[in-house]
């Protein structure tokens, strides 16, 4: 594969880093390099969150993504998609949730904007607002396909406790089907 | 050597090293960016009949870990620039008195509280020099996740083979990155494991401050029926305080010789591309990160690059750099911070001529101006 260049922005506390650990540990399992860095603000909970997540058969040595090179970003905040949009490439696509982010005219000629009320989907539809990250990474996979389903869902089971198993199980169910809906 | 493969971040890596190499004390206080080194070994050392503590502030931190060399076992505190600004007194105190530690700083943005989320390698001089008087640091710099685990139990090692504190500089970047490290089996790390030196004779016969000029201090643990004082002022053979001119000045140069006389047990650099580089870049940490992947653009375009990555960064190889850039006509240092570095590269080289990319706004150096460094000169 080339090399897959994602970005999950949020604000700190909305748990963004998690879906970056997944990603980047998914690849590693099934036999290639991922790495994962974030940024955040010394302001812990509402400061603007930035995780890169670089995907590549070969191996990566600067862990964080190149702006204009980003094929993929996914926000949940305002503040984040205004800092870092511009990292995108032009004609990348850019997943909103469209309850907290408003992307203007000249965002949807330069970039694909698909929208998707993550926060809803995980607050109402999963019950659990703490799976939204994982519906991001559902929303994330199935559109840009780096990793291999089943591969991403047993990292994904490794990295959350037992008991919230089915909850996130249910929440990549649904992002997948509303990331699928998104691009029929 | 048998390996075994580790998902996790740079910070975490360096907990577990130290866990591997046999350390049974953390003492410290929490602070961005190192906090999950002690959140780490708050989890392990009482798994392995180990003793973390959160003490009240950095100082008294870095004084129980201090506190646990004495009494023989290895110790570790972590922190960031700012503490290490705190624990500096006590870090002297280690010098002087030969205790072995190993302190971690994943360095954030400073001076003073900086920036605590942000990148920087601003604490390069500060590692040469925490505190007043004479003796030699040894400072370890990783430049991967591999090597937050392998640089931590190097440090380790090193601690108990110079009696001295030994700093592992991590930077931000690195220490929260997440991927895949490569890294020995524990057995390996155990086997490589060489305690200490101890006293073994009757214990009239003990003098732990009496040995050969080129060589540490041999403490016994506290407690085990060996009696001798510890001190900051300048101390006899049984360390006990004295002013005598001879004793004082063999000391302090004992101090410093037995690093300074055995830097071939302490350097390690990696050369990435130097054999036929016209330019070469020095860099260490995730700035190395960004630079390997400045080189692989750099080649593909045609222009030699290649990098000079000291892993000891104190004593620095001054040999070997002075040997490269005899023959490599451009120089470029790459920094998070104002030339800290380079400082020491134009000491080493002779050369005034070493040029400098260096920033100092929290954000890493990407690859491109590294690039685009490389086409100006």
């Amino acid at each position: 594969m080339a090399r897959t260049l994602m970005r999950f922005t949020g604000v700190g506390g909305q748990g963004v880093l998690l879906a970056g650990e997944i990603f980047a540990a998914a690849k590693i399992k099934v036999g290639g390099h991922g790495l994962k860095t974030a940024t955040y603000t010394s302001q812990v909970r509402g400061g603007p969150t930035v995780v890169d997540i670089t995907l590549d058969d070969e191996e990566i040595f600067y862990p964080y993504a190149n702006d204009g090179e980003i094929n993929f970003m996914l926000s949940v905040a305002q503040v984040s998609y205004n800092s870092f949009k511009g990292g995108v490439k032009k004609g990348g696509t850019i997943v909103v949730d469209p309850n907290l982010v408003k992307p203007t005219d000249e965002d949807r000629k330069t970039w694909k904007i698909i929208e998707i009320p993550i926060i809803t989907i995980a607050k109402e539809e999963v019950g659990n607002v703490i799976t939204q990250s994982v519906v991001a990474l559902a929303i994330a996979n199935t559109i840009m396909k780096p990793i291999d389903k089943e591969s991403l869902i047993d990292t994904m089971l490794s990295k959350v406790p037992p008991k919230v198993h089915a909850a996130n199980k249910l929440a990549y169910d649904l992002g997948e089907k509303y990331a699928l809906a998104s691009i029929a | 050597m048998a390996t075994r493969e580790i998902i996790s971040s740079g910070n975490e890596l360096s907990a577990l090293a130290a866990r591997d190499a046999g350390c049974k004390f953390f003492g410290g206080y929490p602070i961005t960016p190192s906090s999950e080194i002690m959140h780490e070994m708050s989890d392990m050392m009482p798994e392995i009949g180990g003793v973390c503590i959160q003490m009240e502030d950095e100082i008294a931190g870095v004084a129980a870990a201090i506190g646990a060399g004495m009494a023989g076992v290895r110790t570790m505190t972590a922190t960031s620039g700012p503490g290490i600004s705190l624990k500096a007194e006590n870090l002297g105190l280690a010098q002087m008195t030969e205790v072995p530690l190993v302190v971690v700083n994943v360095m954030r943005g400073g001076p003073s509280t900086g920036l605590p989320t942000r990148v920087s390698q601003g604490d390069v001089a500060q590692a040469k020099n925490p505190s007043h008087g004479d003796y030699k640091s040894i400072t370890l710099c990783a430049g991967s996740l591999s090597e937050c685990y392998t640089e931590t139990v190097r440090a380790f090692n090193l601690a108990d083979r110079f009696m001295q504190p030994v700093f592992v500089l991590l930077d931000e970047t690195i220490g929260h990155m997440h991927g895949k490290a490569v890294v020995p089996t524990e057995e390996e790390i155990r086997d490589g494991i060489v305690p200490r030196k101890q006293f073994d004779g009757p214990a009239e016969e003990y003098f732990p401050y009496q040995c050969e000029h080129d060589q540490p201090a041999v403490l016994n643990p506290m407690f085990k029926g060996y009696r001798y004082h510890f001190t900051g002022l300048h101390h006899d053979k049984k360390g006990f305080p004295t002013e005598e001119i001879e004793t004082c000045r063999k000391l302090i140069q004992r101090l410093e010789d037995k690093v300074e006389l055995h830097k071939d047990e302490i350097e390690l650099n990696e050369e990435f591309f130097l054999e036929d580089a016209e330019v070469m870049i020095v860099a260490y940490g995730s700035v190395s990160l960004a630079a390997k992947e400045a080189i692989r653009h750099l080649r593909a375009e045609g222009i030699k690059a290649g990098l000079f990555r000291p892993i000891t960064l104190w004593p620095s190889p001054q040999d070997r750099m002075r040997e490269l850039a005899a023959r490599i006509p451009k120089v470029l240092c790459v920094e998070l911070n104002i030339g800290q570095y380079r400082d020491e590269v134009q000491r080493s080289t002779g050369r005034l001529d070493i040029e400098g990319l260096f920033k100092v706004n929290g954000r890493p150096i990407s690859p491109y101006e590294i690039v685009n460094k490389v086409k100006e000169l």
